[in-house]
């Protein structure tokens, strides 16, 4: 069972190996994933995931996430022009 | 150049002085080199350790002991790297630490340089926050921002990477900036009225203390709330002392070196409260069994943790300072299920009559925890003796229990010593290690020496890797593999050689004598123990199972000398 995450990060190094590292830590499959421009600071980023096994819960890694720091889970994408140009990558 | 602006090495140095620190830990090299010259003659005191690993393990230590954030520096590459294992070892027990290192010049990132390393990226998961620094104007206010994210709610340890050129790169303006402070979030009221409710229907309430209430200063707030509820409690490796190991109601450590009165508790409680404590598999064993008549009421200041191993009915996430004032409940009659528990701690207790002659390594540590009584602290290593120190000795207050738990990293206890002697100097403050553990920093002796850090250590030999063997002769039908260490040096000569005093003891009835003249002695000593290497700890959950099964000892062979 997949699951999206939106995501808005700092422009500041590390932060989307921060991210990527601790979703794959905690035991998550990234599906895909959506890194876009939200401003001159700021990027927004929509991870799909799917967990590795009935344990791991989405709850938990939102929890994980809010932790780091220079990132903000957001509650749906936002469908922006900018997100319209999006970089897609597939993982 | 002659010039009086300050260099970006300056502004680190000047930063620390600001915050307050008074020690930091570490070892020069190339790419710090800027760094270490501004260090000399600025009046903060360096102490120069003999492995980066020691730096780290002593910042954490220091940091356990004061309560402060812990600093530890290396220089790029192999100094970094050697600071991971005591960065992971802060990370996984959430010690506040500030780890600074060297990092090659900007124009080398990327190329291979000498002594570069990805170390922002090697450290990743082990860290709360971390920074390469890539303009030196920022120095102030990035280190101010480390130090409060390192200390803000679950404690753990932050990096500040910066390239030997911004450290030696001139700065024409820079602050540490304003930095809001930090408000730990106070419970939700409605979670503590559940929480109340919960505790006013419960028959068999039950505490699971953990060291996330040191953590957040709470001791007081906790032993108040045990004396007004009189709920008896069992703590986790981390959370042991924060109530006195001698209360009544404290039923000692719980999971698979619990007591068994305290694993007994666990499986009948119909409720049970968490309290800086996270589910660890050490403590719970098998999940699925853990506490299976319990509801569960969980505290903790990391959202992260309500939930993550164990369905919470209440979670409560917040300061303790605050929530645990806060729940008073009106207490139902337990009286049958303390006395019940009070009767399972009897009955179970350690005995310490083993047959035989040989030293009983239970006997000594209580004692010798008896003897220094208040002023003990204890700086542990990992393997057979750190569940015995846990099991046997007696704490009257958490920092006096100094100790790898998530991590179980051998090699600490050493320079664990050494941050907490420096940060405890009227203390009795002693190291208890083994003798594969102790090999791991055995160059920090030296240290001791350089600086007269008058720390005690006590060394359990059994000459193998003994926890490693009693696995192997308990789960690998007794196929031992690699765990002989019988070819020691003779840990009392190598301790000479580093200047230290030191002495052994082969004999029971020489225990207590040795005891005493270790603690007071008035320089860094070693007491070498010699244990017999069959002797194992007890009791023991196997490794998957539930903690109601647990193994129990046997003392079917007397304990000769060894």
């Amino acid at each position: 069972m997949s699951q999206s995450i939106h995501i808005e990060i700092d422009r500041l190094e590390g932060t989307l190996l921060r991210i990527l590292g601790l979703v794959e830590r905690r035991g998550f499959h990234i599906d895909g994933l959506e890194l876009y421009d939200l401003g001159e600071d700021t990027r927004g980023l929509t991870l799909t995931l799917r967990p590795r096994d009935a344990t791991r819960s989405f709850d938990t890694l939102g929890f994980q996430i809010d932790k780091l720091y220079g990132i903000r889970r957001v509650p749906a994408p936002q469908a922006t022009p900018v997100a319209a140009e999006a970089q897609k990558i597939s993982a | 150049m002659a010039t009086n602006k300050p260099t970006g090495a300056q502004l680190v140095i000047s930063t620390l002085k600001a915050l307050g620190v008074d020690v930091l830990f570490g070892y020069p090299g190339g790419a710090i080199m800027p760094i270490y010259d501004a260090l000399a003659g600025s009046g903060l005191r360096h102490i120069l350790v003999r492995h980066e690993q020691g730096a780290a393990f002593a910042a954490d230590s220091y940091a356990r002991a004061t309560g402060r954030v812990g600093v530890c520096m290396a220089t790029s590459g192999p100094g970094a790297t050697n600071l991971i294992t005591g960065i992971a070892n802060a990370y996984m027990d959430s010690i506040p630490m500030v780890c600074i290192t060297g990092q090659v010049g900007t124009h080398l990132l990327g190329t291979d340089g000498f002594q570069e390393v990805d170390f922002l990226g090697l450290t990743l998961p082990i860290v709360k926050h971390s920074w390469l620094v890539r303009d030196a104007s920022q120095i102030p206010a990035i280190i101010a921002k480390a130090f409060a994210i390192a200390k803000e709610g679950r404690p753990g340890p932050v990096l500040v990477d910066i390239p030997k050129d911004v450290a030696a790169s001139f700065v024409d303006s820079s602050d540490m900036g304003e930095l809001s402070a930090y408000v730990p979030p106070a419970p939700n009221a409605e979670a503590i009225d559940a929480a109340r409710a919960l505790i006013e229907q419960a028959k068999k309430p039950l505490l699971y203390i953990g060291g996330g209430v040191h953590m957040a200063d709470a001791d007081q707030e906790m032993r108040d709330f045990v004396e007004r509820t009189g709920i008896p409690l069992v703590a986790t490796l981390k959370g042991l002392g924060t109530v006195p190991t001698t209360h009544d109601l404290a039923l000692g450590m719980l999971g698979m070196h619990g007591t068994r009165a305290g694993n007994i508790a666990v499986q009948e409680t119909d409720l049970l409260i968490a309290v800086g404590a996270r589910f660890d598999d050490r403590a719970t064993g098998k999940l699925s069994a853990f506490a299976p008549h319990a509801k569960v009421i969980h505290f903790d200041i990391d959202h992260a943790e309500i939930h993550k191993n164990r369905r919470a009915d209440v979670g409560i996430i917040g300061d303790l300072k605050l929530a645990l004032p806060a729940l008073q409940p009106k207490m139902p009659d337990i009286s049958e299920w303390v006395k019940f528990n009070k009767a399972n701690k009897w009955q179970h207790r350690f005995k310490y009559d083993a047959p035989g002659k040989g030293i009983y390594a239970p006997a000594l540590l209580k004692y010798m925890s008896e003897v220094a009584a208040d002023k003990f602290i204890v700086a542990c290593d990992v393997g057979q003796h750190q569940m015995w120190v846990a099991q046997h000795c007696e704490f009257a207050q958490n920092k006096a229990h100094i100790t790898s738990g998530g991590s179980g990293a051998m090699g600490y206890g050493l320079p664990a010593g050494v941050g907490a002697k420096l940060a405890l100097p009227d203390h009795h403050v002693v190291t208890v290690s083994g003798d594969g553990s102790f090999m791991m920093n055995i160059q920090e002796m030296a240290t001791l020496r350089r600086y007269g850090i008058n720390l005690k250590i006590v060394l359990l030999d059994n000459s193998s890797l003994g926890l490693v063997r009693q696995w192997q002769e308990l789960f690998y039908e007794e196929n031992y593999s690699e765990i002989d260490l019988s070819d020691n040096p003779d840990f009392v000569e190598v301790a000479k050689a580093f200047g230290l005093s030191a002495f052994r003891i082969t004999q029971r009835h020489e225990v207590e004598g040795a005891v005493d003249r270790l603690l007071a002695a008035d320089a860094p000593t070693l007491l070498h123990v010699l244990i017999d290497p069959r002797e194992n700890v007890w009791p023991l959950v196997p490794p998957g199972a539930s903690n109601a099964e647990m193994m129990e000892e046997r003392w079917d062979e007397p304990i000769d000398s060894y």
